[in-house]
């Protein structure tokens, strides 16, 4: 065959072309690192959760790397701070998606955020994990991509009016929460997890958080009958005012709800250490203390290996441990199928199964987007923090 | 649990008087309505937080600094929110330029000290948290000098006077020779020393948290409203009902429902006498 210099050159464009479009790109993309966007609020009102898990995530990611990263691919990781702010959170993903051409996406880490950005990651059917516990945020059928690693709401409601009913054995209950949406909707989810369990609310009502004296709202409670009061809110100043004005008024009522009311702020702002026994709040069975002072094993080992490296006084144990849970899945979905394929690791974490995590035993399936079984949620002593972790409340064995 | 709801609807009431009070002396000394108001209050509460909780300042010192601070702040409202806007009165510019400022005000608390609530030190050590504890009567207190100094200040005192004389009539009060622009910025300044006293004598019942100042703001008109325009008696007296009141509400209703209460008393009332309970009709000259 004569060989021509048209020939040669047609030939050579063709080579290149090929081994730029097809045959070398195999090869680039077993190279290139795991990007894996973590949008997290980490400045703004609402940036202690995102604090915390940062710790993890980073903690993490140094970890995989340093043992050589998975199948030799390094993590890398492409954060943008949202401030809590949806808009900034939109933005965020959608250059996350567009520019950044991340393999998968942590976060966002509070409902407001996540309600915001889970419909357009679910059109881009980009892989993603988020801590955020409103229920409609996971639904299979709209956003086959999106996985939670966190309890929803319902499973709260359920955690907890399951402790006021068949663990504290009480009857009559006050469900309170203070005037945000949040605190609405959580008190009118509340009281009927506690109506399903055949209990009394007794009293049910909404409490602006900067009210300054609550004592009329708790004498009404008093007059009602209440055993227990239900608390939803995150705000230390109402949780502090409520914890004072039951100290004054001497009623020994118990309160039980939201893990804030186990937050240092609440602590700083009591008038007596006292006022805050008696305070029951959400916690998860792998970052509570057992009755012999220790965390389960794996747990523990954990939290000794990290002293000194990672600060846990000022923040929550399972914040930290899910940030860690949260990228390990990332890597085990690239590890076990060999790539980082969308559809590959979204199917990965269809048949994830008793996950041994850190935060939790967590399962996923191609028709249950919620991790947590609801035998990791348990009650916690609010004022018992210690490395981030607290002590089971009374009643479990 | 009477006297419960009446010491901490008096103890409210007092704030929300003060805070109205704050309101009308910027009023009386430039008839623009500031609202900065609920700021200076919130700053009271911060300000005596930092001072003597954080710094550990002893009390009549970190009463004292959180007084200046409050007055500087008060001058420096009048020299760069109202100043400007006084030749355009009838444009109520004043309620863009003074927002401004109350927002710089909170944002920066927000930034420098927290967005969570801090706890006040207490002052005296009187009282076990119960209805005679001081976060409830230290208020009241404070409410009650304020009245005492500003009568003796506007009855007794040349510079008193000069004040009512430019609430009065600025034009009459500047032919006279009175320094129109000194005497406002001493308004100014009186009027954030006023707050300062309302957040800091709260500071124990309503903590030091940046969010209080847009709460004061609110509540702390309303007795503008229902006293009438610049009337500080009347500013007193519908402050102290309006705590009770709301306090009253709070326990009959509960919840959002005594904030319901508090707004559909404060419509009616101003339906019926558009210039408040305590204010005059407008008179026009003939």
């Amino acid at each position: 065959m004569k060989v021509t210099r048209r020939g040669l050159t047609i030939g050579g464009v063709g080579l290149a072309t090929a081994s730029g479009l097809g045959l070398a790109r195999p090869a680039i993309a077993q190279s290139e690192p795991i990007r894996v966007g973590w949008l997290a609020a980490l400045t703004g009102p609402s940036s202690a959760p995102a604090i915390g898990f940062d710790r993890g995530v980073h903690h993490a990611v140094d970890a995989i790397n340093a043992a050589g990263g998975v199948g030799g691919r390094k993590i890398e990781l492409i954060v943008r701070d949202t401030q809590g702010d949806p808009t900034k959170a939109v933005n965020a993903a959608q250059e996350m998606i567009s520019r950044a051409r991340v393999h998968a996406i942590w976060g966002p880490t509070n409902s407001g955020e996540s309600l915001a950005t889970t419909p357009i990651m679910a059109r881009a059917r980009m892989p993603d994990i988020h801590p955020c516990f409103v229920d409609s945020l996971i639904n299979v059928a709209r956003y086959p991509n999106a996985f939670r690693l966190a309890p929803s709401n319902s499973q709260i409601d359920d955690a907890v009016s399951d402790y006021g009913v068949k663990i504290m054995k009480l009857k009559r209950f006050a469900v309170i929460g203070d005037t945000t949406g949040y605190g609405t909707t959580t008190v009118t989810s509340s009281s009927a997890a506690f109506a399903k369990r055949g209990a009394d609310v007794v009293y049910k009502a909404t409490i602006d958080a900067t009210q300054p004296d609550v004592t009329p709202d708790m004498l009404r409670m008093k007059n009602a009958g209440a055993e227990a009061i239900a608390v939803w809110t995150v705000s230390p100043g109402l949780i502090s005012r409520l914890m004072n004005t039951r100290a004054n008024m001497g009623w020994d009522v118990p309160l039980i709800g939201h893990p804030a009311m186990g937050s240092g702020e609440v602590g700083r702002l009591v008038a007596k250490p006292e006022n805050w026994e008696k305070t029951y709040i959400l916690g998860f069975k792998n970052c509570s203390y057992g009755p012999d002072g220790k965390l389960p094993a794996h747990v523990q080992e954990f939290v000794d290996s990290i002293r000194g490296k990672i600060e846990l006084e000022d923040t929550t144990l399972w914040w930290v441990v899910c940030g860690v849970d949260a990228i390990n899945l990332v890597a085990r979905a690239v590890r076990e199928t060999g790539s980082t394929d969308a559809a590959g690791i979204i199917g990965y974490w269809n048949t994830v199964t008793n996950y041994p995590g850190l935060y939790a035993t967590c399962s996923w399936s191609k028709d249950d987007h919620n991790g947590l079984p609801q035998s990791d949620l348990v009650m916690s002593e609010a004022n018992t923090q210690r490395l981030g972790a607290y002590k089971l409340a009374p009643g479990y064995s | 649990m009477l006297i419960a709801i009446l010491m901490s609807g008096l103890a409210v009431g007092a704030v929300y008087a003060l805070i109205g009070v704050t309101y009308n002396v910027m009023f009386s000394a430039s008839r623009v309505m500031s609202f900065t108001a609920g700021q200076l209050g919130m700053l009271g509460g911060v300000l005596g937080a930092a001072f003597i909780g954080v710094l550990g300042l002893p009390a009549i010192l970190g009463f004292i600094l959180t007084l200046a601070v409050c007055a500087l702040v008060g001058v420096l409202t009048e020299i760069i929110a109202v100043r400007p806007v006084l030749n355009s009165l009838e444009q109520h510019l004043y309620v863009l330029s003074t927002l401004a400022v109350a927002l710089l005000i909170q944002q920066f608390v927000a930034i420098e000290w927290s967005t969570e609530p801090q706890p006040f030190p207490r002052l005296l050590g009187v009282g076990g948290g119960g209805p005679t504890d001081e976060k409830f009567w230290l208020p009241m207190l404070a409410c009650a000098a304020t009245v005492a100094g500003l009568e003796f200040l506007y009855r007794r005192t040349l510079v008193g006077r000069a004040f009512l004389a430019i609430a009065e009539d600025n034009f009459a009060a500047r032919a006279l020779g009175l320094p129109e622009r000194n005497l406002r910025m001493g308004s100014y300044a009186l009027a954030g020393v006023i707050g300062g006293v309302a957040g800091f004598a709260s500071g124990q019942l309503l903590l030091a948290f940046f969010a209080n100042g847009a709460m004061l703001n609110f509540y702390g008109f309303i007795p503008v409203a229902l006293g009438g325009l610049g009337n500080n008696r009347g500013a007193i007296i519908s402050g102290l009902l309006l705590g009770v009141f709301q306090q009253a509400a709070n326990f009959t209703f509960g919840g959002v429902f005594a904030s319901v209460a508090v707004f559909t008393v404060f419509i009616v009332v101003l339906l019926a006498a558009p210039q408040g309970l305590f204010g005059m009709p407008p008179q026009r000259r003939v």
